[in-house]
């Protein structure tokens, strides 16, 4: 295995102005990762999930290039109408400002770095820092800062506000920023994913909404054990959820036989998306009031018979690297990683705007009961996350590596599906996802480039 | 011990001693029932129409704490009828709910017992021999080696006595509504495998 450490930071990550300030060669080291992910085998050495190092590698290469996932539109309806989350660690604040559009700032004041705002959400005019008493009003500008007398002449307030998230663009509904001055954009970043995407939020002219609130729990895990399972793994479900799915036959004795068995795809996406359904022509919404409800004619017509039988009714997906979704449930969710060994989930549930209130309340609790903490699906998958974690510290353990060969070379055009896809049952979309993350983790981030 | 009488003064009032040392016994053996994992004869002391909600909280300004707590239809860790409670619980007789195979151990404490006459004029939905019951509770729980969560928070019960065939009060009390407020924003814990 090879490990170089490559040289350090050379640029600051933000616009924001850092005068004389220049961070020393040793702050920050990288680590070459190439012997860590055989993509190609099938193989990943236990160090990704657990060193602290590459954690904070992430968090630099994977983390702060990438589009991550803020919130849902439905959450801004009023100049002021705030969201606070996090990118990476890094706390955010999401607001609409006069003119209706969605900034995104970075939740800390300039002065001496506190959170300016400590509120899950609301609506304001100012964002103003408990400490001294900074304010900011909803374009991140510096407004009010007490006792400015006793700054120097070349203080200039507006070289003091809050640092902006450079570029916070939607898609249907879903919102993502990027730290990164020079990404391309969202749009063509999710590539052939969209059009799986859209299975779940284009089902007609209306969109999605957000059912008020977000559920929000801890586990110990590392956050690529999650987003890698929502990716490409259908495989666990009839083993991780086996008491779920018995007790939701008709007969509460064994999971149908239809379902176990049930073909389909697993999408393959070259930026480490993925997403897997099984295809069926009676695949259908599970909970039943929605069943009766939606049209699926109009589906058909709108998105195609491929996408109705695939993963418009079923299945799972992951948007690279840490936005994760199930389109049969409307259960959106991001992995916000707190550490190698930690993940704090966030999940919202969505629901077409168009859908009468009873159809919105059967899939809100039908999506409480079987995903979110509580729910008979997920309490399983949080305690089969903490398990892999839980003993990936032994020394002995840690170098055992672990397979990821399932589906190898099943990768292909099928002609109906966009893109690359593989079989239902298949580790082909989370190697994809590892190969991605071996890129960024070895490509130099835009604030590595050398200023000069 | 007699409950069948109750004369209208007594809507909104605290109940006595009795009254109290009986509820405080029903929520002991309730108490007693989940922490031994008997969630079937747990089942029979809700009623039947059952209204179970665990609403989330979130962090709000304090000229917003009004919304400090989920609306009904809002996000929920319950919300829950009986039918769907026995839905969860025979997940945990499949032998493969791996959340709770093997079993956590649970240790229910309830305390802090406020009981008052429920009073038809105020509270929506009561009868006058309904019991409205505020209790704290804080729900321990070890799993596998070294696992450890706390559940604290307090629980906004309706008990009602059930009533035998012939209409005369039998006196034993079911719960017929709970809202379980859970002082956690970010619950510290990888699920909630267990009940309130």
């Amino acid at each position: 295995m090879t490990s170089t450490i490559e040289p350090a930071t050379s640029r600051a990550a933000t616009t924001a102005p850092s005068g004389a300030l220049r961070r020393p060669d040793g702050l920050i080291r990288n680590l070459d990762v190439a012997g860590l992910v055989d993509a190609e085998g099938g193989l990943l050495d236990r160090a990704i999930f657990t060193d602290e190092q590459l954690y904070r590698q992430e968090l630099r290469r994977v983390f702060a290039p990438s589009w991550l996932f803020l919130a849902h539109t439905h959450q801004f309806q009023k100049p002021g109408d705030f969201f606070t989350t996090y990118m990476g660690e890094d706390p955010v604040i999401v607001t609409m400002n006069k003119d209706r559009e969605i900034k995104a700032f970075l939740n800390s004041c300039r002065h001496r770095g506190a959170r300016v705002c400590r509120a899950d959400s609301g609506r304001t005019k100012n964002f103003t820092c408990t400490y001294h008493g900074w304010a900011y009003d909803l374009q991140g500008g510096l407004v009010s800062v007490p006792n400015q007398d006793g700054y120097p002449e070349s203080f200039r307030r507006e070289d003091w506000g809050l640092v902006e998230v450079p570029h916070v663009e939607t898609y249907k509904g879903l919102i993502f920023g990027t730290w990164n001055p020079e990404s391309v954009s969202l749009r063509e970043s999710l590539g052939d994913m969209a059009w799986y995407m859209d299975a779940m939020l284009d089902h007609d002219d209306e969109g999605t909404e957000v059912i008020g609130g977000v559920h929000k729990w801890v586990l110990d895990g590392n956050w690529k054990l999650a987003a890698e399972q929502f990716a490409t793994d259908w495989y666990h479900v009839n083993m991780s959820h086996a008491s779920a799915l018995q007790v939701m036959s008709p007969t509460g004795k064994k999971p149908k036989d239809e379902i176990v068995h049930r073909t389909g795809r697993q999408y393959v996406d070259p930026n480490g998306h993925g997403a897997g359904f099984p295809v069926h022509p009676k695949n259908r919404f599970d909970a039943p009031t929605v069943h009766e409800h939606v049209d699926y004619d109009a589906l058909r017509e709108r998105l195609g018979d491929a996408r109705v039988d695939g993963p418009l009714t079923n299945g799972h997906a992951t948007v690279f690297p840490n936005f994760s979704y199930l389109p049969v449930n409307g259960s959106i969710r991001i992995w916000h990683p707190k550490g190698p060994n930690q993940i704090e989930v966030w999940a919202w549930t969505i629901v077409d705007r168009s859908w009468p209130d009873e159809v919105k309340e059967a899939q809100r609790r039908y999506n409480l009961r079987t995903f979110g903490p509580s729910g008979i699906f997920e309490q399983d998958d949080g305690e089969n996350w903490s398990e892999c974690q839980s003993i990936a510290h032994g020394f002995i353990t840690n170098g055992v590596a672990l397979n990821y060969q399932m589906g190898i070379d099943s990768e292909r055009e099928d002609g109906r599906f966009p893109g690359v896809t593989s079989e239902l049952y298949s580790d082909a979309a989370g190697r994809a996802f590892y190969a991605r993350w071996r890129t960024l983790m070895n490509t130099p981030a835009w604030h590595e480039e050398d200023p000069s | 011990m007699t409950h069948s009488v109750l004369d209208g003064t007594r809507a909104g009032q605290l109940a006595d001693r009795d009254i109290h040392f009986e509820v405080e016994q029903f929520y002991y053996r309730e108490a007693e029932l989940l922490d031994d994992g008997r969630y079937a004869d747990w089942l029979e002391l809700l009623a039947d129409d059952l209204d179970y909600w665990m609403p989330t909280r979130t962090n709000r300004l304090r000229r917003q704490q009004a919304l400090s707590i989920a609306a009904r239809g809002e996000a929920g860790f319950y919300d829950e009828t009986k039918e769907s409670l026995a839905w969860r619980i025979r997940r945990f007789d499949s032998g493969m709910a791996w959340a709770e195979d093997p079993p956590s151990r649970t240790r229910h404490l309830v305390t802090n017992v406020r009981v008052r006459h429920a009073s038809p004029a105020v509270d929506e939905g009561v009868t006058e021999s309904d019991l409205v019951v505020k209790s704290n509770f804080l729900v321990y729980r070890s799993r596998l080696e070294r696992e450890e969560n706390v559940f604290a928070g307090q629980r906004a019960d309706v008990l009602r006595r059930l009533t035998a065939p012939d209409g005369v009060t039998d006196g034993r009390l079911q719960v017929a509504r709970r809202e379980i407020l859970l002082d956690a924003n970010v619950l510290q814990s990888k699920n909630i495998s267990t009940f309130f």
